[in-house]
């Protein structure tokens, strides 16, 4: 092993991670207080929190209550291998989610002298830097100090390198999924043949949202006491799982249990060994292997009609169109998008199922859900489809400037399949949402009726967003528009969001303060008939917002089209 | 329409800078409906700015551009619907199949769907894509994406073509396809103006011949006329091109890498 080589690997790794989250580098050597601010950082916090714990142990004269606190550092300690690897295995997958997409080819390493061991160690190490890194430091030195006022040094140094050696084994794992996950999606695409694009893209859409889902349900949600004490008491009974065996070699070691700490202790460093191991194995096997080319259609070219012809658009724009539809259901980094609504979905009726609420705040808070569900992911699909519409044409973009495409015909394909995107959305989940929740005739109507006028003027807003900040690099990953704009995207759409549901929120208000029995009473003018008043005034503005922000697109896409150098 | 003795392409004191860079420095020049134009210079003489200027994809800071009669300024789309542009290394939609990215291409132009079959047919069967037609781009060769570009530029039959590097990456059989298509193309009256590193190309292809050096254009003309103006009476392109730039003398250059 050359550990020089090593060292370059994950350096380049590094540098490469950060261009790819999007950071600039204008000299070729980084300061390296900015590159270590993160762990020095967690360091710093990690003493300041361990000396004020270690103080606050030495500051109690309650014999009880000291026994309660070691008692309970003790069993933190144990604890803390388990939920290391746990947070590790997630937050390294989360780094190679963020870099789907990411088209920077790591093959001239393959050319160089380096081994495959190296390349792996290199990897599995540069996994862990950054936020899983700095936690651990933050976690390493709090009981480091703290075990030092509190005499438990030996106790917490064994803690540290079990931290460690988690925090190897989550890497690992991570590495061994993303070898064997490029494997088995060329073996699908091989074996699914023409059906491989929607296999690739069910297959990507369903692993997000697993992902996403056990993330949420188990870190933003779970009490995090209950979740120590569960898994300090719980990992001795499931030993037999490798990768709980440095939690349990330091719960032995705390009993003062040798040869079962001696025992647990090299079985821990045999398997991570082992892991390692087999991530290099599989490297030396998969790591040059090309996915099979997808072929998507056989036989006899035969130019179809299409739907999109039928209604209204030019052969121009339904081409743009149905390009951009394949671009969503086949870029991998652009699948990304479909899961936000299937997040917004899922979210509320997990909190909802958790938080025991009864009647009659039940009935207000499933028409909270339902307007929250009918109203929200159609628009914030519009405003993000809208603002990455033109940003995805990437590199190709010279196809769109050499083409005799007029500005009016652009803006016309780009916002009529942001729209079309975002209606089948809002569809399809006030569809879930009122199977599920059973609103009235009255709310449904409101709901998608607002959600109609938002998701129609908001997507020319993110449009003429997206075509002045479209950014088409494409390297390291595609970003279609730049931060500010996207930004400035997010915050004007939400003011005009506000703006445009605003006549009807004296009314919801209304609705809400007389169903949780409120002593509020809002009098509103016209009363029964205030919702057929304020629906079209909302109309009005939602299409006053339309105009304004399609002359602005307009103008946006007439210059985006005879500046093809910038 | 264009009258015929109107040039097919004219650009009277065009001048194009990005910050400090002249890529273009105050050039004037016609081509004539029907010829086949070459242009030869070193790497960031100004050649693809030149062609990107004529498509109107770049904006010259003076001077002005008539593509087919329009002023490209005036009528940039118009201009576009009569031109077939092949870039150098052409980046298409990797997430299309080559057929669907000619039938893109069908629909931006307008053809209709029969014209559209028998065009993408006779260009698959001519550049032998048939059989990788309905696979997706991503995993094409270079070779392949540049012969979809070419078919792309081609299959509207476009009254002027211009052609970044056009032959780049295509395999001999394609390559001599494509040359030989020009030729017969120019014969009905299709401009082409292409750039090229390959000298050879130049000079068995082309009409005339304009050599870019830092953005002006060093000579213009057949290749009788550029031997005499280099006075170099039976030489190749390839002396003369040197001669002209002041490149020729690259043995200093080899002795430095040598040691």
């Amino acid at each position: 092993m050359n550990w020089k080589n090593v060292l370059v690997l994950i350096k380049a790794d590094v540098k490469s991670y950060r261009i790819v989250r999007g950071a600039r580098f204008r000299r070729f050597r980084e300061n390296k207080l900015v590159t270590f601010a993160m762990y020095i950082g967690a360091f710093l916090l990690g003493a300041a929190i361990g000396w004020l714990a270690g103080s606050f142990y030495n500051g109690t004269i309650d014999p009880q209550l000291t026994g309660l606190l070691l008692q309970g550092t003790i069993n933190l300690f144990v604890s803390l291998p388990t939920l290391v690897l746990l947070y590790g295995v997630v937050f390294t997958q989360i780094g190679q989610i963020q870099r789907i997409g990411v088209k920077t080819s790591i093959q001239p390493l393959y050319w160089f002298p380096i081994t495959w061991e190296e390349r792996t160690l290199a990897s599995v190490i540069a996994n862990t830097l950054g936020f899983p890194s700095a936690v651990t430091i933050f976690i390493g030195t709090a009981i480091i100090i703290a075990s030092v006022l509190i005499r438990l040094v030996p106790l917490a140094l064994l803690t540290v390198f079990a931290l460690l050696a988690s925090l190897f084994m989550a890497s690992a794992t991570t590495e061994l999924s993303r070898i064997l996950q490029v494997k088995l999606s060329g073996a699908v695409t091989k074996a699914a043949g023409r059906a491989a694009i929607w296999v690739r893209f069910a297959g990507t859409i369903l692993f997000l949202l697993i992902f996403y889902v056990v993330y949420f349900t188990v870190y933003q949600q779970a009490n995090p006491l209950a979740l120590f004490e569960a898994v300090a008491g719980g990992q001795r009974s499931v030993w037999f799982i490798p990768f709980v065996w440095p939690g349990v070699a330091l719960s032995y070691f705390a009993f003062g249990v040798w040869l079962e700490t001696a025992a647990f202790s090299l079985a821990s460093i045999a398997f991570t060994y082992v892991l390692f191991l087999a991530a290099v194995q599989l490297n030396s096997r998969f790591g040059l292997y090309e996915p099979p080319a997808i072929r998507v259609s056989r036989g006899a070219y035969v130019p179809r009609a299409g739907l999109l012809g039928r209604l209204g658009f030019s052969s121009m724009e339904a081409g743009i169109m149905r390009k951009d539809f394949k671009a969503f259901t086949r870029r991998q980094e652009l699948m990304y998008i479909f899961i936000f609504p299937v997040m917004f979905a899922i979210m509320p009726i997990l909190s909802l199922a958790r938080t025991g609420v009864e009647a009659p705040a039940l009935q207000v808070a499933h028409l909270v859900l339902f307007a929250y569900l009918s109203m929200l992911p159609g628009t914030i699909m519009a405003m993000i489809l809208g603002s990455m519409m033109i940003g995805l044409e990437g590199g190709s973009v010279w196809y769109i400037h050499s083409s005799p495409i007029a500005a009016k015909s652009l803006v016309k394909a780009k916002y009529s399949f942001s729209v079309l995107f975002s209606l089948a959305v809002t569809f399809v989940c006030s569809v879930v949402g009122g199977v599920i929740w059973t609103p009235s005739a009255r709310m449904t109507l409101l709901c998608v009726v607002e959600a109609v006028f938002l998701i129609f003027s908001l997507s020319m807003v993110s449009i003429s967003f997206g075509i002045k900040g479209a950014d088409f690099r494409e390297l390291p990953r595609p970003r279609m528009i730049r931060p500010r704009w996207s930004l400035i995207n997010g915050g004007v759409g939400m003011l005009l969001a506000l703006v445009i549901v605003s006549p009807l929120i004296p009314l919801a208000m209304k609705l809400f303060f007389e169903s949780v029995g409120a002593p509020i009473v809002i009098s509103l003018p016209l009363a029964d008939a205030y919702l057929y008043a304020a629906l079209p005034i909302s109309a009005v503005i939602a299409s006053a917002v339309l105009y304004m922000f399609y002359r602005i697109a307009l103008k946006n896409a007439e210059e985006f089209l005879i500046k093809a150098e910038a | 329409m264009i009258s015929s003795l109107e040039p097919a392409v004219e650009l009277v004191r065009v001048a194009k800078q990005y910050a400090d860079v002249i890529a273009v420095d105050y050039i004037d020049l016609d081509v004539k409906r029907g010829e086949i134009f070459g242009l030869l210079g070193p790497n960031g003489s100004g050649k693809s700015t030149i062609l990107k200027t004529i498509l109107g994809l770049v904006k010259p800071d003076s001077g002005s551009v008539k593509v087919l009669g329009i002023n490209v300024e005036d009528d940039p789309v118009g201009v576009k619907r009569r031109v077939g542009y092949v870039p150098e290394s052409p980046r298409i939609y990797e997430f299309l199949t080559g057929l669907e990215f000619l039938d893109l291409t069908g629909d931006i132009y307008g053809m209709s769907p029969s014209e559209k079959k028998r065009r993408i047919d006779e260009y698959l069967d001519a550049l032998e894509l048939e059989g990788r037609e309905g696979d997706m781009i991503s995993s094409y060769s270079q070779g392949m994406k540049q012969k979809v570009a070419v078919i792309s530029a081609l299959m509207h039959r476009p009254e002027l073509l211009l052609l970044d590097e056009p032959l780049n990456a295509l395999d001999p059989r394609s390559a001599r396809i494509v040359k030989d298509l020009l030729r017969e193309l120019s014969l009905k009256g299709v401009t082409a103006i292409m750039s090229t590193h390959i000298l050879e190309i130049a000079q068995a292809m082309c009409d005339r011949i304009g050599i870019m050096y830092e953005g002006r254009l060093l000579a213009l003309g057949t290749m009788e006329e550029l031997r005499a103006r280099a006075r170099m009476p039976g030489s190749d392109l390839e002396d003369i091109f040197l001669e002209l730039t002041g490149t020729g003398d690259v043995r200093p250059v080899i002795e430095a890498l040598l040691k």
